[in-house]
């Protein structure tokens, strides 16, 4: 997965506790959450890029992993100066710069920035599985954390499944370019039938497993251990998450 | 999107995990089950890649609705799981705002669930084979436009009710209902492919809608238990 690509690089982020940077960055990233201040905002990105800096992650992984979603923060950031607020920076014809919603665009890009760049931190250092295994060391309950660990096995699987069959579909003339009942019907047998084979897929699976002993009580050893060092950089990120909000409150 | 909406969210989130949990736990035997969920989640997460053509432009379905009516309970961990995906893989919607987003989609879903089961009420049964598919298929369709038009309202209700602070009431109320009108043809389009999608199954696979996830007679027990 593009995502695990740097999680095997070596630095104290890495080698940080799975469990106490899971608990740490989500409470920083809440923190975040709630700042609405201006003048917070600098300091914010300074935080995030700062971890991201310590962690070694290239910037051009978090600029990639920044693009998608900032498409729909993009169309937000345009419209929002336009259409929030009283008082006109600029008059453009019809159009008025507002300064309220300047501002609000700028926290909201800024926000949204330093919140993206803590995620790819937190899941950027660690393989998926050892953050899915951390959760349920921190209590996540164990049908969510297994369904979770089978779906993740699977999803490329059924991924390619799937392009396989738009293939067949695409070589048989299919195209769909209008909306009408003929072309959803293929597509909902498309679907239809991707759902019949994962069910079928599932039904050997289970019972491959059930051949292997799954259903046996098993014991969970996480394997985690904190040091002195993990507990230490926990307690230090929830004191910035802490400052971030006692500075929005007061 | 502030963080008292967020925190609202993974509340509802959480009870809404729970109380499903406790509901799929009242099954005979979660543990056997728990392949054929993930399997499925897995399958609907790469079912919402395929996209609809609706000229100018092509939209991917949610397929929230068609995931209740299939998966029953199983459809919050599902959609919750498929979410936290698309967070931490593809980056679309953010970790802050998994709670909203999980409640906003999976709420609808378990509502078209009741939705769909309707189909079997006690004054509809007398219809006959030809009655019964028609009215599956018509439940379905509703199941499915609930799912999406729901999940739509909560989000711009949300949206519009918190993100720009200094829009007056009457352009709130304005923006919203427009925003809705546009997604009723969305709606429509999501509860028809729901629907074909479920007729599909019924001739194909009927096993599939009638509690895919229960353990049937024949098949094999778990060693040990859990």
């Amino acid at each position: 997965m593009k995502l695990d690509k740097y999680s095997g690089l070596d630095s104290p982020v890495h080698r940080w506790d799975p469990r106490l940077k899971l608990v740490g960055l989500m409470a920083l990233a809440l923190s975040f959450a709630f700042v609405t201040e201006l003048w917070l905002l600098p300091a914010m990105l300074a935080v995030s890029f700062a971890l991201c800096s310590v962690a070694r992650l290239p910037f051009s992984f978090l600029a990639g992993r920044l693009r998608y979603p900032g498409i729909f923060i993009f169309i937000l950031a345009v419209i929002l100066p336009f259409l929030s607020g009283e008082t006109v920076l600029l008059q453009l014809g019809p159009l008025a710069l507002r300064e309220e919603g300047s501002l609000e665009m700028l926290m909201v890009v800024g926000r949204f920035t330093a919140i993206v760049t803590i995620a790819v931190v937190l899941f950027g250092t660690a393989p998926i599985l050892t953050n899915i295994k951390a959760m349920r060391a921190l209590g996540l309950p164990e049908l969510l954390a297994d369904m979770t660990l089978f779906s993740y096995r699977y999803i490329e699987e059924i991924g390619s499944d799937l392009a396989r069959m738009r293939r067949a579909v695409r070589l048989r003339g299919f195209r769909a370019v209008r909306l009408n009942r003929r072309n959803l019907s293929v597509l909902a047998s498309l679907v239809g039938s991707l759902l019949v084979r994962s069910y079928e897929r599932s039904e050997r699976v289970y019972q491959a497993m059930v051949l292997r002993g799954y259903g046996q009580l098993r014991s969970h050893s996480h394997g985690f251990q904190a040091t002195a060092r993990d507990v230490a950089a926990l307690s230090a990120v929830l004191l910035v998450a802490a400052g971030f909000v006692a500075a929005e409150v007061l | 999107m502030p963080a008292s909406v967020a925190i609202a969210g993974f509340a509802t989130t959480g009870a809404m995990a729970w109380y499903s949990l406790r509901k799929i736990e009242q099954d005979d035997d979660p543990r056997a089950v728990i392949p054929k969920a993930s399997m499925f989640t897995a399958a609907f997460f790469v079912a919402s890649w395929v996209n609809i053509p609706v000229p100018p432009v092509s939209v991917h379905l949610i397929l929230n609705g068609l995931m209740g009516v299939i998966l029953g309970w199983y459809a919050f961990p599902a959609i919750l799981i498929g979410l936290f995906f698309q967070a931490v893989m593809f980056g679309h919607g953010g970790l802050t705002t998994l709670g909203v987003n999980a409640t906003m989609m999976g709420v609808p879903a378990i509502l078209a669930y009741y939705v769909f089961r309707l189909r079997g009420a006690p004054g509809l049964r007398a219809m006959g084979e030809r009655g019964s598919r028609a009215l599956t298929g018509v439940f379905a369709f509703l199941g499915g436009a609930l799912g999406l038009g729901l999940a739509a309202l909560i989000l711009f209700v949300l949206l519009i009710g918190t993100v720009p602070s200094s829009l007056d009431g009457a352009t709130e109320r304005a923006a919203i209902t427009g925003l809705v009108i546009a997604h009723i043809p969305l709606a429509v389009v999501e509860g028809a492919f729901t629907a074909l999608v479920v007729l599909y199954l019924l001739r194909v696979k009927p096993a599939l809608l009638e509690a895919p996830l229960k353990k049937r007679p024949g098949e094999a027990k778990l060693a040990g238990g859990r």
